[in-house]
């Protein structure tokens, strides 16, 4: 061993540890938003059907189906199993989210994102700030990126099922 | 061969062996798991739907003199159509019936608008938990049967609770109901919460026209507002009304 691959191992011991917040952060940002809206359904399907994207009846649906998902895939997350598939999917929920924020803005919607409340149209003046929704998104972003790419973490069933320690 | 090369050979062997044996190990582990979270994903949505389809299937009583697909209560004989949709929650619903109701009311009585008001409830979440919007919009619905909906509509905003106040009991909303002359059937309705699931089945109606917000004001089915989505000011309600005059 020369000294050059010294630096690396030390670098590659760190990930697990990095990555392992990762999925933690990750993890609380699902559950609690899901946790806010799975209390009302009817309230989240407005928050979807204020983007004006899809009819009201799918919607609905997707209002009603899209917390228990957020909360299921916070809980995969904390438990850190098939890690890479999780963050995979948060990614892509994320992108998905991004993109219709986006959508919103540039067609000049006035809504609250919905994405830690129930969401709906902004009145009494208080006004949309899509730049910041987007950029604490891709924030969570970030996070499940670094999980994509280094899946490997600390206390999670992957790797209790791997025998790792 | 040698002695030496054999366990090495053996040695080798055996590595390649328990690569192979942790690789399959690892594939496993991958499969099945992925298969898991799959699963619970699945379930989890599934259970959204199956609450939501739910949900959807209590019975509704809708109150015999609401107009609209049985979604508002109309006031005034009027040519033009005024739908005004509002949660009794809702602080800027109780400012644009300070400032504009009386001109609202005026209108009626000239008969130049019919106005039908749509009790939604988006509110629900504001009321630490006793759904206040649900309930005084299903008290309203009692009120309108007994023939006495603006009276009510109106001491209900002299009445509003704060935002993320748990808001008046149902007993409260008895005694203002008693207030502006409702009687027993009033009270018996707001106690057996007669008319909650019709007040859920209007704010269903209310979002599926692709409306979000309160108050939304409609005259002749355009959409009045301020600049800027703000609610209109009198006189940009007026107008509306004459431009729908023709």
């Amino acid at each position: 061993m020369d000294l050059k691959q010294e630096q690396p191992t030390r670098l590659t011991a760190a990930w697990p540890w990095i990555s392992t917040l990762a999925r933690l952060g990750l993890a609380v940002v699902f559950l609690i938003s899901g946790g806010l809206k799975v209390t009302d359904l009817a309230a989240s399907g407005r928050a979807v059907n204020a983007y004006d994207l899809m009819s009201w009846e799918t919607a609905k649906v997707v209002g009603a189906v899209q917390p228990f998902l957020e909360i299921a895939l916070g809980l995969l997350l904390l438990i850190g199993i098939a890690t890479r598939l999780s963050a995979a999917i948060a990614a892509v929920v994320l992108v998905i989210f991004i993109g219709g924020i986006i959508s919103a803005w540039a067609r000049g919607l006035q809504i609250d994102c919905g994405c830690f409340s129930k969401g709906g149209e902004l009145t009494g003046g208080r006004t949309a700030e899509y730049g910041l929704d987007i950029a604490r998104d891709v924030g969570f972003l970030v996070l499940a990126g670094i999980l994509l790419w280094k899946p490997r973490t600390k206390f999670s069933l992957d790797g209790l099922l791997l025998g790792e320690r | 061969m040698s002695k030496g090369t054999r366990d090495r050979k053996s040695a080798q062997a055996r590595r390649i062996v328990e690569q192979q044996k942790a690789a399959e190990r690892r594939r496993k582990v991958t499969l099945w798991t992925a298969v898991a979270v799959v699963l619970v994903l699945v379930v989890a949505g599934g259970i959204g739907w199956g609450i939501m389809a739910n949900q959807d299937k209590g019975t509704v009583t809708t109150p015999s003199v609401a107009v609209d697909e049985g979604t508002a209560f109309a006031v005034g004989s009027g040519p033009v159509t005024v739908d005004l949709y509002e949660d009794f929650m809702c602080p800027i619903c109780n400012q644009f019936e300070q400032s504009t109701g009386g001109t609202i009311e005026k209108m009626v009585t000239d008969k130049r608008v019919t106005v039908r008001y749509h009790p939604v409830a988006i509110l629900d979440g504001a009321s630490n938990g006793t759904k206040y919007s649900t309930r005084a919009a299903g008290a309203s619905a009692a009120a309108a049967q007994d023939g006495k909906f603006l009276e009510y509509h109106k001491v209900l905003y002299a009445n509003q609770p704060e935002e993320n106040s748990s808001g008046p009991d149902n007993a409260k909303l008895i005694e203002l109901g008693k207030s502006v002359g409702l009687g027993s059937s009033f009270e018996t309705a707001v106690n057996d919460k007669t008319y909650d699931s019709w007040a859920t089945k209007v704010t269903d109606t209310f979002a599926s026209r692709g409306f979000n917000g309160t108050p939304t004001i409609v005259v002749n089915g355009k959409q009045v507002e301020g600049p800027n989505n703000t609610l209109p000011t009198t006189a940009v309600f007026e107008q509306a009304v004459q431009a729908a005059e023709g």
